[in-house]
């Protein structure tokens, strides 16, 4: 009887193991299937994430051309360091700072900007370093968890020209253009300035996607699934400019330790054939890691090298504004090419105005070739008394001067060319005079150009009246070879008569022929139409310019040049730019002793210029 | 010598199981993984299959002993462990902050697991010297825990403490089979039920301390015991969270919670967990196929090789495979109790009760913790895992419940 009760005993005993170990059983395969089937499409992309690794392939950036085809701005490829802070093991500090070749501290506090920025991101650690440094690194890579490495390249200058406001320059993109655009990712550098700015979505290409298998440790083991997944990433485009690299290299040699600018374009087309404001900056110090100090020394020289005079700067045109002048008042019937003035010296209206030009008679042919002040503060009066200022301030504008000319530049500005609401927002309504508008006549007072108007402006005088469109970009080169022409196309000015220009243009051969310009801008063998000018500065220094086209009968090339603080324009800007229509139309410079006039000149006040 | 049938049902599993563990093994150190791995990891294969071997071989042998040997020997092989450990705390071998291998020639061997055969052998041995001896009695429950707590102390102080869970865990087991009423037994797991729900979730064990209370009440209507169970459960809830809230770090914490939120302790243990369980989840139902797992041939897992070899199984067979490994596992268990039912001898059915219930909660932990149902303790999964001093102590333990299964008829009942 007892052994029946213990058997029986032993049998709920046994039951009780069983239902415990089937019910352990149950569980985990309850766990399984909850695991394997029911959250396997939770599970699967997780092990896919583990272990792929997405890499972003940057594409190459589009090059920058000349006219030619001569290569301006190229890639070069730098090495960078990143750090995913997240996988970063401190205690390899200084394993880290030993590869690197820097101070540990140095290297803790970009680690700790990297964390600030974000803990699981990978950010850039240090670029541009040295190709020991880059396989240095990857040879050590299995022992520094989180440290990566890339590729990246940097912008290079290969010929020798700098075209520093033309090309501008790339940084990294700030934390609002990232915001604002769905392409830009943190760290991307993007154009600044220039083309690189204005032409970014062409020139940054499309990027690729990479997919790499990684182990734990980060380590890549090749491309997943033979790169079927992989899509490559398409080059940026190139941009060939209307740029001639000879003439532009030429250009910045004779700007160097200067302050001012020049634009020559082709009078036709509008295409911009040089463009240089100086001083320039050093776009290679800008095209790899930061130079920190270069940066601040660009920001704060007083010379400001990061502004575009050529595009941007304000200035009066002084008596290159007189062909002009010329050709508005044969327009309004104020003056005939027949028409003489005569110049005492000075001209009165309430007060005198002087003229230095010898006194004699003047028509507008000879007040263009010697520079008379009084045949056109005649002009203006009649203008001013007649209430016709807006009219004549709509017909400057028609020249280009005042108005954007929408190069394909960034942060072009206007000018001012006054006209009546100008003057009652400067002086007040009805608060101003006649008095304050005969200096108009001569380029002075608040009238103000940038150097691109003012070529713009020649070129209308040498193409017959057309309005052109200035640019710099000729062509887009896809990716696949095909070119995309920009052709921006131009508009005739109704009002600009062919015998008006005739009459202009004869002044202004005169005046290089026979004006205070002939020792520096005559050529026996080039016929050169131009005018000089100084436009008066009651800060310093007077500026000088000077605007030419030539061949006088066959126009090919205008030009306008800007001289900040050198006085007359006939010693200061007009032997630039005849050099330059020389190296234009010949291919070569032949007078050794202009051009060493002007690479020995220097602006008034001038110290040597920080560029150096 | 009347000899019974040999139970070919059972060594058919092991086989089963040795088979799955090699390839398990095999995949985790000699897949394309090797290229991440160490040699004297590299090395672990073909050292599991000298040891697979070695205990083929000693298996064989263990059923040609006298089954009364086993208890004969019982307190001097105790002793023996007992000493051998303590041999291992001064002489021994460091590997991965446990003091547990002892070197013997070209083999390194983990003292604490021979220790469980030794160890179950003189608590059957004891709980059946006498008849109606039962563990009601206060005394017997008393030396049958001292059996216990020794080889528990020496495991802590060799820092194993997650061998030393399995011996926590058998021991209500083997006072249970030893007459140990059910209420009492139940109190005895209570706190780790109650304790595990509590980490989990406050409320979960509130409701299961009051579950087991009534449960309790329900098997044995004892005012006391139920008043018990609830003070108990009530003090234990608090002890959780106090320890989890007060005592702890919050890291440390986290490393306790990480389980059941892995994002707690995103580099640390939950990491292993998050790893463990993609690895498993993403093997679907047919597995990526044998080493083609991402998870275990790039190296996210920890430990692949030991206690997270239930991920290579899952991620690379699916749920086919591990459900194929669950049922080895059932199929063993019951077969084992099977044993026990048969068997009419006192000793046999403890001795065997417990090494069901000693691989039964090797198997529920360490399956537990690489499913992310229990929080990451570190112990092999029985005849898988590598680990030759395991599987040759694993492999004793049957061989040992083979020999008393196969002998059943001559053993007699009345000693």
């Amino acid at each position: 009887m007892a052994l029946q009760s213990t058997s029986t005993h032993t049998k709920r005993s046994i039951r009780f193991l069983q239902i415990i170990v089937i019910g352990g059983f149950i569980i985990m395969i309850a766990r399984i299937f909850h695991l394997q089937i029911l959250d396997y499409e939770t599970y699967s992309p997780l092990s896919m994430q583990n272990s792929l690794r997405m890499e972003i392939v940057h594409p190459a950036r589009g090059l920058i051309l000349d006219r030619n085809g001569k290569i301006i701005v190229e890639n070069q490829p730098i090495f960078t360091i990143t750090v995913t802070p997240s996988r970063f093991k401190s205690e390899n500090l200084s394993l880290l700072a030993e590869i690197l070749q820097l101070d540990q501290q140095a290297v803790e506090n970009r680690i700790r900007e990297a964390q600030l920025f974000s803990w699981h991101r990978t950010s850039k650690l240090f670029t541009d370093v040295s190709f020991d440094v880059f396989s240095a690194i990857q040879e050590n890579l299995w022992q520094l968890p989180g440290i990566g490495h890339i590729i990246e390249s940097k912008r290079y200058y290969p010929s020798g020209i700098i075209a520093s406001h033309i090309n501008g320059y790339l940084r990294e993109a700030s934390r609002e253009e990232y915001l604002a655009s769905d392409y830009i990712m943190l760290g991307d550098r993007i154009g600044k300035s220039g083309l690189e700015m204005r032409y970014e979505s062409y020139l940054r290409g499309e990027r690729g996607t990479e997919y790499i298998r990684v182990n734990a440790f980060g380590q890549s083991l090749g491309t997943y699934d033979g790169g079927s997944l992989n899509r490559h990433p398409v080059k940026g485009a190139d941009l060939i400019t209307t740029l001639d690299g000879s003439l532009q290299l030429l250009a910045e040699e004779l700007m160097k330790n200067k302050r001012g600018a020049l634009v020559a374009m082709d009078p036709h087309t509008g295409g911009i054939l040089s463009l240089v404001s100086a001083p320039q900056f050093d776009p290679d110090r800008l095209a790899g890691r930061l130079d920190v100090q270069y940066w601040q020394n660009l920001n704060t020289d007083t010379d400001t090298p990061l502004y575009n005079r050529a595009i941007s700067s304000r200035q009066p045109p002084g008596s290159t504004f007189k062909p002009f002048m010329g050709i508005i008042g044969l327009h309004m019937g104020l003056i005939t090419p027949e028409l003489e003035i005569y110049n005492p010296g000075y001209y009165t209206r309430g007060r005198r105005y002087h003229d230095l030009a010898d006194p004699g008679n003047y028509n507008l042919e000879k007040s263009i070739a010697f520079s008379s002040n009084t045949y056109y503060f005649w002009m203006m009066d009649r203008i001013a008394s007649r209430s016709m200022l807006n009219q004549w301030s709509e017909l400057i504008r028609d020249f280009g001067m005042g108005p954007l000319n929408h190069i394909d530049l960034p942060f072009e500005r206007t000018g001012i060319i006054p006209d009546s609401t100008y003057m009652n927002q400067t002086f007040g309504a009805r608060r101003w005079g006649i008095g304050d508008l005969m200096s108009l006549g001569v380029g002075q007072g608040m009238v103000s150009v940038s150097p691109l108007q003012m070529a713009v402006a020649t070129s209308v005088i040498a193409n017959g009246g057309y309005r052109i469109q200035p640019h710099l970009v000729q062509a887009v080169r896809e990716a696949d070879g095909s070119i995309v022409y920009t052709n921006p196309g131009r508009d005739k000015v109704d009002w600009i008569k062919p015998e008006y220009l005739d009459v202009v243009t004869e002044g202004m051969k005169s005046s290089v022929l026979q004006g205070g310009t002939r020792y520096y801008a005559y050529m026996p063998h080039i016929e050169i139409a131009g005018k000089t000018g100084t436009a008066q500065n009651p800060h310093g220094e007077n500026h000088g310019w000077f605007i030419a086209f030539a061949p006088a009968d066959d126009p090919q090339i205008a030009i306008a040049v800007l001289m900040e603080n050198s006085g007359f324009g006939s010693v200061s800007a007009s032997p630039i730019a005849s050099l330059l229509i020389e190296q234009y139309l010949t291919g070569t410079t032949t007078r050794q002793h202009i051009k060493n006039h002007v690479l020995n000149f220097r602006p008034a006040g001038s110290e040597p210029l920080s560029e150096e | 010598m009347d000899r019974g049938e040999f139970n070919w049902t059972v060594l058919a599993v092991w086989a089963g199981l040795l088979l799955f563990g090699l390839t398990a093994i095999y995949s985790a150190t000699q897949g394309p993984v090797s290229q991440f791995l160490p040699s004297y990891i590299t090395n672990n294969f073909s050292r599991q299959v000298i040891w697979v071997v070695i205990s083929g071989v000693v298996l064989a042998g263990i059923l040609f002993i006298q089954p009364k040997t086993f208890q004969e020997g019982a307190y001097i092989f105790y002793i023996l462990g007992i000493l051998l450990m303590i041999i291992t705390l001064f002489f021994g071998v460091e590997v991965s902050g446990s003091k547990s291998w002892l070197r013997i020639g070209p083999f390194n061997m983990q003292t604490g697991e021979f220790t469980k055969i030794t160890t179950i052998l003189a608590a059957a041995t004891y709980l059946t010297s006498r008849r109606n001896i039962s563990s009601e009695n206060l005394k017997t429950a008393v030396i049958t825990v001292l059996i216990f707590l020794l080889p528990i102390l020496l495991l802590i102080l060799q820092n194993e403490a997650g061998v030393a869970i399995v011996y926590l865990g058998l021991l209500p087991v083997v006072l249970f089979w030893s007459g140990l009423p059910y209420g009492i037994s139940l109190l005895m797991v209570s706190p780790a039920i109650v304790g595990y729900f509590t980490v989990v979730d406050i409320r979960l064990g509130i409701i299961s301390a009051v579950i087991l209370g009534l449960v309790i009440f329900l098997l044995q209507r004892r005012t006391w015991l139920t008043v018990t169970s609830i003070i108990f459960g009530a003090l234990v809830i608090i002890g959780t969270e106090v320890a989890l809230h007060q005592v702890l770090q919050p890291h440390q914490r986290a490393r306790v919670e990480a389980f059941t939120n892995p994002s707690l302790d995103p580099l640390g243990s939950g990491w292993n967990v998050l790893q463990a369980k993609t690895a498993i989840g993403s093997g679907g139902l047919y597995g990526k196929g044998f080493m083609e797992g991402t998870q275990t041939q790039l190296r996210f897992l920890p430990e692949q090789w030991t206690d997270f070899i239930f991920c290579v199984i899952g991620e690379e067979f699916g749920f086919i495979g591990a459900s194929i490994l669950l049922t080895l596992y059932l199929l063993l268990f019951l077969k084992l109790l099977s044993m026990v039912a048969n068997h009419k001898h006192p000793f046999a059915q403890l001795f065997i009760v417990s090494v069901t219930f000693l691989y039964f909660m090797h198997f529920l932990i360490n399956v537990g913790s690489a499913t992310a149902l229990l929080p990451i303790i570190g112990i092999p999964l029985p005849f898988i895992s590598y680990g030759g001093s395991a599987f040759l102590t694993n492999t004793i333990l049957l061989a040992i419940c083979l020999n008393l299964d196969m002998n059943k008829r001559s053993m007699s009942i009345y000693r």
